[in-house]
C-alpha cells in the first residue's frame, strides 16, 4: 500500500482539526482547543482503484503573520488550504497566504477550502467566493459533515498526481 | 540538572531507512517505546513519508512534533542524519515547554475569539442604536408635526374665547368662556410640554446664553403662579435672598420653565398651607455663581418609592390625577432633563401628608459689564403705539384672520388681509405699511420666501418690521426665521396679550 503525506494548514480556529476528526474519526465537537506543533492522523482511502495510506499532519494554525516551519513539507504529496467563511481575514489576503505557503512547501497546487459553511446563508457563501482572493475548491462543514469526504478524496487526488 | 537525569530527557536511536529500530544509541526518554527490531513508525507516526526525503549527510530539524506512547503523548523536538545506511534520530523531550506555548496560543486565541464576539456584539449594538435613534426621530418629527397641527385649531378655540370673554356675557356665558380659555391653555402646556420633551431626548435643544436679570425671573414666575392660584387656604412665598439687580449668563426661558413646572406642581398638590420659593447664592467661585432654588410645599407629599420615580415621563402618583389635576405628567420629567441639560443637579425630599422640598442648583456665569437690551419682556404700557397703524396680515386660515383682525380692531389699527404670499407682495409693492403680520406657510408664495423678495417692495417698506405668525415653534426653525429677516416670532396659539405685546414691542424698537 502507498503512503502519501498530506497537511492541513491556514490560520488558527478554522476547523483543520475539526476536519480532520470528522473524517478520521467521524466525531465533531464545539470545544476549540488549539493545536500544539504537529499531530498526525493516519486513514486508508480508497481511490483510483487503490489503497492509498493517508498521513495527514494537522498543522498549528498561524495568525496569519507566522510562518509555518518549511520542514513539515519534507516528503508531502499534497496540502490542503483551510479558511474560515465566517472570518473575512482568513480569506482577504487568501492569494497572498496561497503564494507564501507554496513557495514554503515547494508544492503546485493546494486544495482551498472553505470551512464553517453551517454558519452562513446560502446567499452570505455566494457573497464570500466574490470577496475571496483565490479560487475555492470545496465548501465544507465539519459540524453537518458536509463535503468532509470529499475533500479528502480530492486532496489524495492530487497527493497521487 | 545532575547527568542522570539529564538522560530522562532525550533519547537517540538508530533506524533503517523502513523506520526499523536497529539500536538505542543513548537517552532513556521513553526507553521502552523504542524496542529493537520494532517500526518507529507506531511511536512517530510523523517519520512515515519523511524519512525518504531526507538528504544524505544533511542534518534534519523537526519542532514540536507530537509523540504517542500507550496513552501518553510528548511534545519532542527531531532531530535527523540520514547516512548512506541508517539514519540516526534524536528526540528531545520538549513537553513541559511546549505546554506553556500551548497556554500561551490558547490564551491568545481564545482572546482573539473574545475580541470577535464583542466586535460583531458591538455591531449589533450600533444597529440596533441606529434603528433606535431612527424610530426616536420619527416620533420627534411626529410629535413635531401633530403639535403643529394642534396649535392652529387651538389658536382659533383660544382667541375666539378671549375675544368672547372681552363682550358683554351673562355671568354665566362668562364663566364658560373662561373654562373654554382655561382648558385651551392647559391643552398648550402639554402640547408645549411633549414637544419640549422630545426635543431633549433628540439632543436637539438649543440653551441660549443671555444675560439674565433673576429676580426678574423669580418675580414673573411668581405672579404667574398667584394668577393660577385660586386657592385661598394657599399662600405663596418668595424669599430672595439675592441682590436685586443680580444678574447672570444663563438661558431665562429654561430657568424660567424649571421654575414654573416645579411650582406649578406644588401648587397643584397644595390644599391647604404655603407654596414657597427661596432663592440663595450657593457658592461663588471665581467668576461663576452656584445659585440655589428651593421650591417647598405643604402639601401631600409623597413616599419614598414615589420620590423615586417623580422624574419618569408620564408619571403622577396616583392614578386618576391626570383626570384631576391636568397634565400629562411631564413636568417633572421635563425639569429633570432641563436641569441635566444646564449642567445643575436637582433632589427632592418629601414626607406623606407633611410636604415636598426639591432643590436645583446651577452654577452660572456672572455678567461683568451691564447692557441694556430689548427684551420681550420690556413691557409696553401702552398699546396705543398700534391706534391707526397700517398693519398687513397674510394668512391663508380664515379662523387665524378672524381672530387677528378682531385683537387688532380693538386697537384701531388699520389693517388690510390677504389670503397668500402671492397677494401680500403685490401689496407690499404699491402700499405703505407700518408692520406686516406672516403666515408661513401659506399657499402660492410662504411667509420666508416673499421676505427674500424684498427687493420688490416699495422702498418705505423695506424697514419695517415684519413678524411671523407660525406654529412651527421648534428651535430650529424660530432661528431660521429670525435669519431670513423676521423681527419676531408670535408662536400660535397666541393670547391677545402676547399678541399685542410681540407687535407693539417691534413697533416700538423700529
Amino acid at each position: 500500500m502507498i503512503a502519501k503525506k498530506v497537511l492541513l494548514v491556514g490560520n488558527f480556529g478554522v476547523g483543520k482539526t475539526s476536519l480532520i476528526r470528522r473524517f478520521v474519526k467521524n466525531e465533531f465537537s464545539e470545544d476549540y482547543i488549539s493545536t500544539i506543533g504537529v499531530r498526525v492522523s493516519k486513514k486508508i482511502v480508497e481511490c483510483n482503484n487503490q489503497e492509498v495510506k493517508l498521513l495527514i499532519w494537522d498543522v498549528a494554525g498561524t495568525d496569519g503573520n507566522e510562518k509555518i516551519p518549511k520542514a513539515y513539507f519534507l516528503g508531502a504529496h499534497a496540502a490542503m488550504y483551510v479558511f474560515d467563511l465566517s472570518r473575512e481575514e482568513t480569506y482577504l489576503t487568501l492569494d497572498e497566504n496561497l503564494a507564501m505557503v507554496k513557495n514554503l512547501s515547494g508544492l503546485q497546487d493546494f486544495l482551498v477550502i472553505g470551512n464553517k459553511k453551517d454558519l452562513l446563508t446560502d446567499e452570505e457563501i455566494e457573497a464570500v467566493k466574490t470577496k475571496a482572493t483565490a479560487k475555492i475548491d470545496l465548501i465544507t462543514s465539519a459540524k453537518e459533515n458536509a463535503n468532509v469526504e470529499e475533500a479528502f478524496l480530492e486532496l489524495t487526488q492530487q497527493s497521487l498526481k | 540538572m545532575i547527568p542522570s537525569k539529564i538522560k530522562l530527557l532525550f533519547i537517540q536511536v538508530e533506524i533503517d531507512p523502513n523506520g526499523t529500530i536497529i539500536a538505542v544509541l543513548s537517552g532513556e526518554f521513553s526507553r521502552e517505546a523504542f524496542q529493537k527490531d520494532a517500526t518507529i513508525f507506531t511511536v512517530a507516526p510523523f517519520l512515515e513519508g519523511t524519512l525518504d526525503a531526507l538528504t544524505i549527510n544533511e542534518p534534519f530539524l523537526l519542532e514540536g512534533m507530537l509523540l504517542t506512547f500507550g496513552n501518553k503523548e510528548f511534545n519532542v523536538d527531531v532531530e535527523l542524519l540520514r547516512t548512506e545506511k541508517n539514519i540516526t534520530v534524536l528526540f528531545h523531550n520538549r513537553t513541559s515547554v511546549y505546554k506553556y506555548i500551548d497556554e500561551l496560543n490558547q490564551k491568545r486565541n481564545d482572546l482573539f475569539f473574545v475580541k470577535r464576539k464583542i466586535a460583531e456584539n458591538n455591531k449589533e449594538l450600533e444597529k440596533l442604536r441606529v434603528l433606535a435613534d431612527k424610530a426616536n426621530e420619527e416620533k420627534s418629527r411626529f410629535l413635531a408635526m401633530m403639535s403643529h397641527e394642534i396649535r392652529n385649531p387651538l389658536n382659533g378655540i383660544l382667541g375666539n374665547a378671549e375675544l368672547l370673554a372681552s363682550e358683554n356675557l351673562s355671568e354665566k356665558a362668562k364663566i364658560h368662556s373662561e373654562h373654554i380659555i382655561h382648558s385651551g391653555k392647559s391643552l398648550k402646556v402639554i402640547v408645549d410640554d411633549i414637544l419640549d420633551l422630545s426635543r431633549i431626548e433628540a439632543g436637539k435643544l438649543n440653551l441660549v446664553e443671555e444675560e439674565v436679570v433673576l429676580q426678574n425671573i423669580v418675580n414673573n414666575c411668581i405672579s404667574n403662579l398667584e394668577i393660577a392660584n385660586n386657592n385661598a387656604k394657599v399662600t405663596i412665598e418668595n424669599n430672595f435672598n439675592l441682590k436685586s439687580d443680580k444678574k447672570i449668563v444663563g438661558d431665562g426661558v429654561r430657568i424660567s420653565q424649571v421654575l414654573s413646572n416645579l411650582l406649578t406642581n406644588a401648587l397643584k398638590f397644595t390644599k391647604e398651607g404655603y407654596v414657597k420659593l427661596s432663592t440663595d447664592l450657593a457658592e461663588q467661585i471665581d467668576k461663576k455663581n452656584t445659585i440655589t432654588f428651593v421650591v417647598e410645599d405643604s402639601g401631600r407629599g409623597m413616599t419614598k418609592d414615589q420620590t423615586q420615580q417623580i422624574f419618569e415621563e408620564y408619571k403622577q402618583n396616583n392614578l386618576d390625577d391626570n383626570r384631576i389635576l391636568r397634565g400629562a405628567g411631564l413636568g417633572l420629567a421635563i425639569v429633570k432633563r432641563l436641569v441635566t441639560a444646564m449642567d445643575g443637579s436637582i433632589a427632592v425630599e418629601s414626607k406623606l401628608g407633611v410636604g415636598t422640598k426639591f432643590t436645583v442648583q446651577f452654577s452660572f456665569k456672572n455678567v461683568l459689564e451691564a447692557k441694556q437690551h430689548f427684551t420681550e419682556e420690556t413691557t409696553i404700557e401702552n398699546s396705543s403705539i398700534l391706534k391707526e397703524k397700517n398693519i398687513l396680515i397674510a394668512d391663508d386660515d380664515t379662523m387665524n384672520q378672524f381672530i387677528v383682525k378682531n385683537f387688532l380692531n380693538k386697537e384701531q389699527a388699520n389693517i388690510t388681509i390677504v389670503n397668500d404670499g402671492l397677494e401680500a407682495l403685490e401689496k407690499l409693492k404699491k402700499e405703505v405699511y407700518d408692520l406686516v403680520l406672516l403666515d408661513i406657510n401659506m399657499p402660492n408664495l410662504k411667509g420666508d420666501e416673499l421676505l427674500k423678495k424684498n427687493e420688490n417692495f416699495h422702498f418705505k417698506n423695506k424697514q419695517i418690521p415684519f413678524l411671523a405668525l407660525t406654529a412651527n415653534t421648534q428651535e430650529k426653525e424660530v432661528k431660521n426665521y429670525i435669519e431670513s429677516g423676521f423681527t419676531a416670532i408670535i408662536s400660535k396659539p397666541f393670547s391677545k396679550e402676547i399678541f399685542l405685546k410681540k407687535i407693539s414691542l417691534a413697533l416700538y424698537k423700529n
